[in-house]
């Protein structure tokens, strides 16, 4: 019965690691409109690896949710948005979904 | 028709026939459309692409009246607009455009339809509380040179972000030179944008209605 836990336990954590998607967090200078986040949002979603884009003019970030087993470089995503006339500060990878960013956004009750 | 849709109809006629202080190019491979209704002393209507965030190219149609009615020009014009420069600063941004056409301008002092010549230039600053922009256009032709000067100072009383509407309140100043309107023209405007629209609306402190809206695609 233990085993059968156990086994279940390393599935289960299995699943989640393998279902977790990233999440690509760009902080950007510039972001002051909502023009400004609607081109963006226009050109990331062009990247075919892109699940979902998330502006924040308040964080001063662009986050990309990458489809599963996709990946965008670096390199891509800071032209992109050096070319939607942008300047990108600094990139990193998370596993943070983009739902969870937009709630972190929202004043709590 | 139904009240909402007859609300929504006299909104439209109000904002339509009626550019002014928005961006002449809002990002790239974007389509921007701007009307509007200056004060019964210009009308303005104008439709761009940007091929690139730091260019686009479009086609206009300016109508300028005196404020005494002795003096109309219809000008319909081609343009290209250039971001000169672009400051990217943390939580804020400032731009230098600068813009130069040609095209048909008519008037009611002169026969026939001339060539006429438009250049101008615009630098701004915004944050998401505060904006400040300065922008100077020259209409010219054989019979005619007419500049417009705009100075516009913006306040939010909240800072918006992507998925909320935007408010400001914008105080501006116009000053029109060629026996246009003597003096500086003053409005005190209200601005909302949300997604891809911005609307503005106001009155110069003669009560002359003044109305910009702006559309990107």
């Amino acid at each position: 019965m233990r085993f059968l836990k156990t086994l279940t336990l390393i599935a289960g954590l299995l699943c989640s690691f393998v279902a977790s998607s990233t999440t690509v967090e760009m902080d950007v200078n510039g972001l002051v409109c909502a023009f400004c986040a609607q081109g963006i949002e226009k050109t990331l979603k062009k990247f075919p690896a892109a699940e979902g884009v998330f502006v924040s003019l308040e964080r001063r970030l662009v986050a990309v949710a990458l489809k599963q087993g996709a990946d965008i470089d670096d390199h891509d995503l800071r032209d992109a948005l050096t070319n939607a006339g942008y300047t990108v500060v600094a990139i990193r990878r998370s596993e943070t979904s983009l739902d969870t960013l937009r709630n972190e956004g929202k004043p709590h009750d | 028709m139904t009240s909402k849709s007859r609300r929504a109809a006299i909104a439209v006629l109000v904002l339509l026939p009626c550019v002014a202080m928005g961006k002449p190019i809002a990002f790239a491979h974007g389509t921007t459309v701007m009307v509007e209704r200056g004060a019964g002393t210009m009308n303005e209507a104008q439709v761009f692409y940007a091929p690139a965030y730091w260019w686009s190219v479009g086609v206009g149609a300016l109508e300028l009246n005196s404020e005494d009615g002795s003096k109309q020009r219809h000008v319909t014009y081609v343009r290209a607009n250039l971001l000169a420069k672009r400051w990217n600063l943390p939580g804020a941004q400032a731009n230098v455009f600068a813009w130069g056409g040609m095209g048909r301008a008519t008037g009611n002092d002169f026969s026939g339809s001339t060539l006429a010549r438009n250049a101008g230039v615009q630098a701004d600053y915004e944050t998401r509380r505060l904006y400040a922009s300065l922008r100077s256009d020259l209409q010219e032709s054989a019979h005619y040179s007419h500049r417009v000067d705009t100075v516009q100072l913006g306040w939010a009383p909240y800072a918006h972000d992507y998925d909320s509407l935007a408010t400001w309140f914008v105080v501006q100043a116009r000053r029109y030179s060629g026996d246009l309107v003597d003096g500086t023209e003053t409005a005190f405007l209200i601005r909302f944008f949300k997604g891809n629209t911005w609307v503005e609306a106001g009155a110069t402190r003669d009560g002359k209605l003044q109305a910009m809206a702006m559309f990107n695609f």
